[in-house]
């Protein structure tokens, strides 16, 4: 069993000139169209060559305030509306500025003990399948979970 | 004779206390391209830098890259061409005050943290950070801002007010300069930001170091104009507002400083950063100071 044979090749990317913005409204337009939640995406440019990884995690470091440990302490204060604000100045952020460049990659016919090795070390949940620089699928864990399991029990 | 030592309401605490333990590291090989991206989304001010063998080298700071956008350097440059070594470093049990003193003396705005046994980086000691501690001790003070406004009456602490703390005199540039010379008249004010003001004279908007790192990696050349890159409208606050109501509106909307206002909004007097609240090490009020004066012999 290798990549191609799990990979999935319905899969959606980001631009790395798209706004925070626009990268929240295509995880949604992703999560609807693929029918899974979808908590990363893969950022490619104009010749389909991969160039980064963006996940929710990434958004939600960014959009945290810095000082936000003293915010439990600060129970006078409604922080409704702060977001609003945060929001309004993050305004100028593009995917490029906060994805995660260092991408770890597999190729069409890695295997799949290789794919589940990759992602228990690295703690990494889905892996880009790129043939040469190209992207031509993705592989999430549950995939090699479910492959793995149904090997198993059989 | 006895001497009088002036303690401040973070006598008596360590380092380890008041440390960040994440550090934001990079080879130096990284690109300045990559640097800027860790900067913005993990919102250091500065990045310690290794060699192969991940021992620190170096720092490189958001005035280094605005440096380099200056200089008209590619994004793709290595770090290692525009970092400033070594880095200077402090321990975990060191006292706070002791730390904060080699940072005012040496002009330098962190101290790196080595563990105590190994030599690994274990976390890093900023100005802004004290704030929070400030603030924390303050909020739990029982002659704090927040408990005497509810007991009027009792009210006898003199507080600190922000134009007590501030900076007086505010640098600015016009609005149809371009970011050349706001990177300029930034470097020869070692301040974060600097103030926009348009024709009339009127405060427009603020350009931060920040804001141009980010024009640079969106490929904004220096010889643009400031508008595209300028935040408005401008945060600030009054001069005769309480230092504790500034650090909190500073801590809530995540910004680094606030211009200061006279009672007429559009003339602005000074400028309140959260390092100059750390650099005066005190909390809200005067009480604080007073009570912790300490008669040694």
């Amino acid at each position: 069993m290798i990549a191609q044979d799990i990979m999935q090749t319905n899969f959606h990317t980001l631009r790395p000139g798209n706004t925070i913005a626009e990268a929240v409204k295509l995880f949604q337009v992703a999560s609807e169209s693929e029918e899974k939640k979808i908590f990363g995406l893969m950022v490619a440019d104009e010749e389909d060559h991969l160039v980064g990884m963006l996940s929710m995690y990434d958004i939600l470091i960014f959009i945290q305030p810095k000082h936000t440990h003293i915010w439990g302490e600060i129970e006078d204060i409604d922080p409704t509306g702060l977001f609003d604000e945060s929001l309004e100045r993050v305004k100028s952020i593009l995917v490029s500025d906060i994805m995660t460049t260092e991408v770890i990659t597999i190729q069409p016919d890695t295997h799949l003990m290789v794919i589940a090795d990759i992602m228990i070390k690295k703690h990494i949940r889905r892996l880009p399948v790129t043939e040469g620089k190209e992207v031509v699928g993705i592989v999430y864990v549950s995939d090699v979970f479910y492959q793995l399991l149904n090997k198993f029990l059989v | 004779m006895p001497v009088v030592e002036r303690r401040s309401v973070l006598s008596g605490i360590s380092v380890e206390e008041a440390m960040r333990k994440q550090v934001v590291q990079l080879p130096k090989s990284a690109s300045i391209d990559n640097c800027i991206n860790r900067m913005i989304k993990y919102k250091v001010n500065a990045v310690l830098i290794s060699d192969e063998e991940q021992h620190p080298v170096g720092v490189v700071s958001k005035t280094d890259i605005m440096g380099a956008f200056y200089a008209g350097f590619p994004t793709e440059t290595a770090l290692e061409n525009i970092m400033v070594g070594p880095p200077l470093f402090c321990y975990p049990d060191d006292e706070l005050e002791t730390s904060l003193d080699t940072m005012r003396q040496s002009g330098i705005h962190r101290l790196y943290v080595l563990g105590a046994e190994s030599n690994a980086v274990a976390g890093v000691l900023a100005y802004p950070d004290i704030v929070g501690l400030l603030y924390r001790y303050c909020r739990a003070c029982d002659r704090g801002l927040l408990k005497t406004r509810r007991k009027k009456d009792e009210d006898k602490f003199e507080r600190y007010k922000v134009k007590d703390v501030m900076t007086a005199s505010v640098s600015y540039r016009r609005d149809n300069e371009n970011l050349a010379q706001v990177i300029e008249g930034l470097s020869a004010h070692h301040f974060g930001a600097v103030l926009i003001k348009n024709s009339h004279g009127d405060p427009v908007g603020v350009v931060s170091k920040t804001d141009l790192i980010v024009a640079y990696k969106h490929g904004v050349s220096v010889d643009e104009g400031v508008e595209p890159v300028m935040k408005a409208p401008v945060q600030s606050c009054e001069a005769e507002a309480y230092l504790a109501t500034a650090l909190q509106q500073m801590l809530l909307k995540d910004v680094q400083r606030l211009f200061v206002h006279s009672s007429e909004p559009r003339q602005i007097v000074g400028v309140l950063s959260l390092s100059d609240a750390a650099r005066f090490r005190s909390g809200s009020c005067r009480a604080c100071v007073s009570s912790r004066l300490v008669v040694g012999s």
